[in-house]
């Protein structure tokens, strides 16, 4: 077995795993980049529409197109990438982690300090939102189908139903229009779609893509292809009203119903996981329960935008880097904790002496106009800000000055006033 | 008239408020930057969008290649820039950038490709 030493092993090759491997060969680590997949770029690569990086490159580009920025970066910097090549386990020895992985060429031990972890989301199946009916072909999750129109130059069918009125289910549909099915239907179960306003507008509305609120599927018809599904109109609490069954005749279903975190590897680990986001819990630069084990970009939860996802990245670096040299750290961790009006946040706790001001992601639970966001330490409000509209499909983020902390303890509580 | 614009340059969504008096823009508030700022002059006067889709290509690692128009193009021109893609076969390899087609159908955009495709044996 092919023995490798590193500083640090950066497993994923999507772009939170790129921005982590450039950060850390920038600031002068040895590291490694281990992706399973062919190629590096992750999901971007199929996400062919354009609006990435606006944040960080000042331009709307595609996701290709972003994620060619950062390949381009890391080759660059000279720093070994690994490809096809899948971690099978993981194991902390002697002070170390070790890192077994195999590819179609070698089986490689990897010996490194700290790892960064960039597994980004799967999607939620169909099953997980307990469809009933048969399963027969015809029925895909969206990054399926973005997949394979998108790369494969192959359509789903002729007649699509698309569950799910979030950003990509609003993206998909609009590919669909463009490369030729023009007869598509869009259902959800929320009173309007759940994505970005900007989607709604130029993925739906502009070309008059039909849909239909408070709707979803109840079960799929069909026995060896699908032959349509049963849609059925469901209330305020998402529950069916009887009698509003109708048959929808169709030849595919596509399914966007969220998105959750691949956390099972550090979950095996040992690492704690916050039933919120279903991603690690983690300290104020993304290192999670386990010591040295970093999580970055989607892992944590799902971003609305890149560019975000990419910073906890480079936060992440930062991280590691006072992780290798050994700075102080709390006596007890501060934690973090949620108010009322928060559904699920990022990171956890508070648990270096020094360092950056800390980044912290949120997603609130309720709609508020002219919301107040606040931090209180005990009945201290250390910080607050204002936004002029808050809602659960808007991921927050907001900075708190580290000096307000200082070396206080007790518990920081988030919240939306 | 007060007119309410959301900005699609970006995912971050501004909306954005332009006040047209007398065919002339008096005023336009809440963009966040200056690419949002462009967006609403054009959405009240020209309204424009990038186009993306694929086209063939031959020897790359996948069928299609990405591919979109290198500027926002006039909203009702969608339709005829897609349909212009469909005869399209490019060979690989082929860079980021890369213009596929000049002046797609009269717009004064080209078709650029959207990544790298090394040509595979």
């Amino acid at each position: 077995m092919k023995e490798i030493r590193k500083d640090v092993v950066v497993v994923g090759g999507g772009p939170s795993g790129l921005a982590a491997t450039a950060k850390l060969a920038e600031l002068g680590y040895d590291v490694a980049l281990v992706e399973s997949g062919d190629e590096l770029g992750g999901i971007l690569i199929q996400c062919i529409h354009d609006g990435f990086g606006t944040k960080l490159f000042g331009k709307a580009l595609s996701g290709p197109e972003f994620a060619g920025n950062f390949i381009e970066k890391v080759r660059g910097l000279g720093t070994d990438t690994f490809l096809q090549t899948h971690v099978t386990s993981v194991e902390r020895r002697d002070g170390h982690w070790i890192l077994e992985a195999v590819s179609p060429k070698e089986v490689i031990k990897f010996i490194s300090k700290a790892i960064v972890y960039a597994t980004g989301c799967r999607e939620r199946t169909p099953f997980e939102i307990l469809l009933g009916g048969t399963r027969p072909a015809g029925v895909y999750t969206a990054g399926m189908v973005q997949r394979l129109v998108n790369l494969y130059g192959v359509l789903p069918g002729k007649r699509v139903l698309i569950v799910g009125g979030g950003d990509v289910g609003m993206i998909v549909a609009r590919h669909l229009y463009l490369e030729g099915v023009e007869d598509l239907l869009v259902v959800f179960p929320e009173p309007w779609f759940v994505g970005l306003p900007r989607n709604v507008q130029q993925c739906i509305l502009d070309f008059g893509i039909q849909f239909r609120p408070r709707t979803i599927v109840k079960e799929i018809v069909g026995k060896e292809k699908v032959k349509g599904a049963i849609l059925v109109k469901v209330d305020e609490n998402w529950r069916p009203i009887k009698g509003t069954e109708e048959f929808y005749p169709c030849d595919s279903v596509v399914f966007s119903v969220g998105l959750v975190p691949n956390a099972s590897k550090l979950e095996e680990l040992g690492a704690d996981i916050d039933p919120r986001t279903r991603g690690p819990v983690v300290n104020e630069y993304f290192e999670t329960t386990l010591k040295g084990v970093f999580a970055v970009g989607n892992l944590l939860t799902p971003f609305d935008y890149v560019d975000d996802a990419v910073e906890t990245a480079f936060i992440a670096a930062e991280g590691v880097s006072k992780f290798l040299n050994n700075e102080p750290k709390r006596e007890k961790p501060l934690p973090i904790r949620p108010g009322r009006k928060v559904r699920l946040y990022i990171p956890h706790r508070i648990e270096w002496l020094q360092g950056r001001d800390l980044t912290l992601f949120f997603r609130p639970s309720v709609e508020e106009a002219n919301a107040k966001i606040s931090l209180k330490l005990g009945d201290l409000e250390v910080y607050y800000t204002r936004r002029p509209y808050v809602r659960p499909s808007l991921l927050e983020r907001i900075v708190l000055p580290r000096d307000r902390i200082g070396e206080k303890d007790g518990e920081v509580v988030l919240d939306v006033e | 008239m007060l007119n309410k614009v959301i900005c699609v340059r970006c995912p971050r969504s501004c909306v954005i408020s332009v006040l047209i008096e007398e065919d002339t823009i008096k005023s336009i508030e809440g963009y966040g930057c200056r690419l949002g700022l462009e967006y609403a002059k054009e959405e009240i006067t020209n309204p424009k969008r990038t186009v993306c889709s694929t086209v063939r290509i031959i020897g790359g690692r996948y069928p299609r290649l990405p591919v979109r128009t290198s500027e926002p193009v006039p909203k009702e021109k969608i339709k005829e820039v897609i349909n212009q893609l469909k005869g399209l076969t490019v060979k690989a390899p082929v860079r980021r950038g890369d213009v596929i087609l000049r002046n797609v159908v009269g717009t004064g955009a080209d078709i650029i490709a959207e990544m790298d495709v090394e040509e595979t044996s």
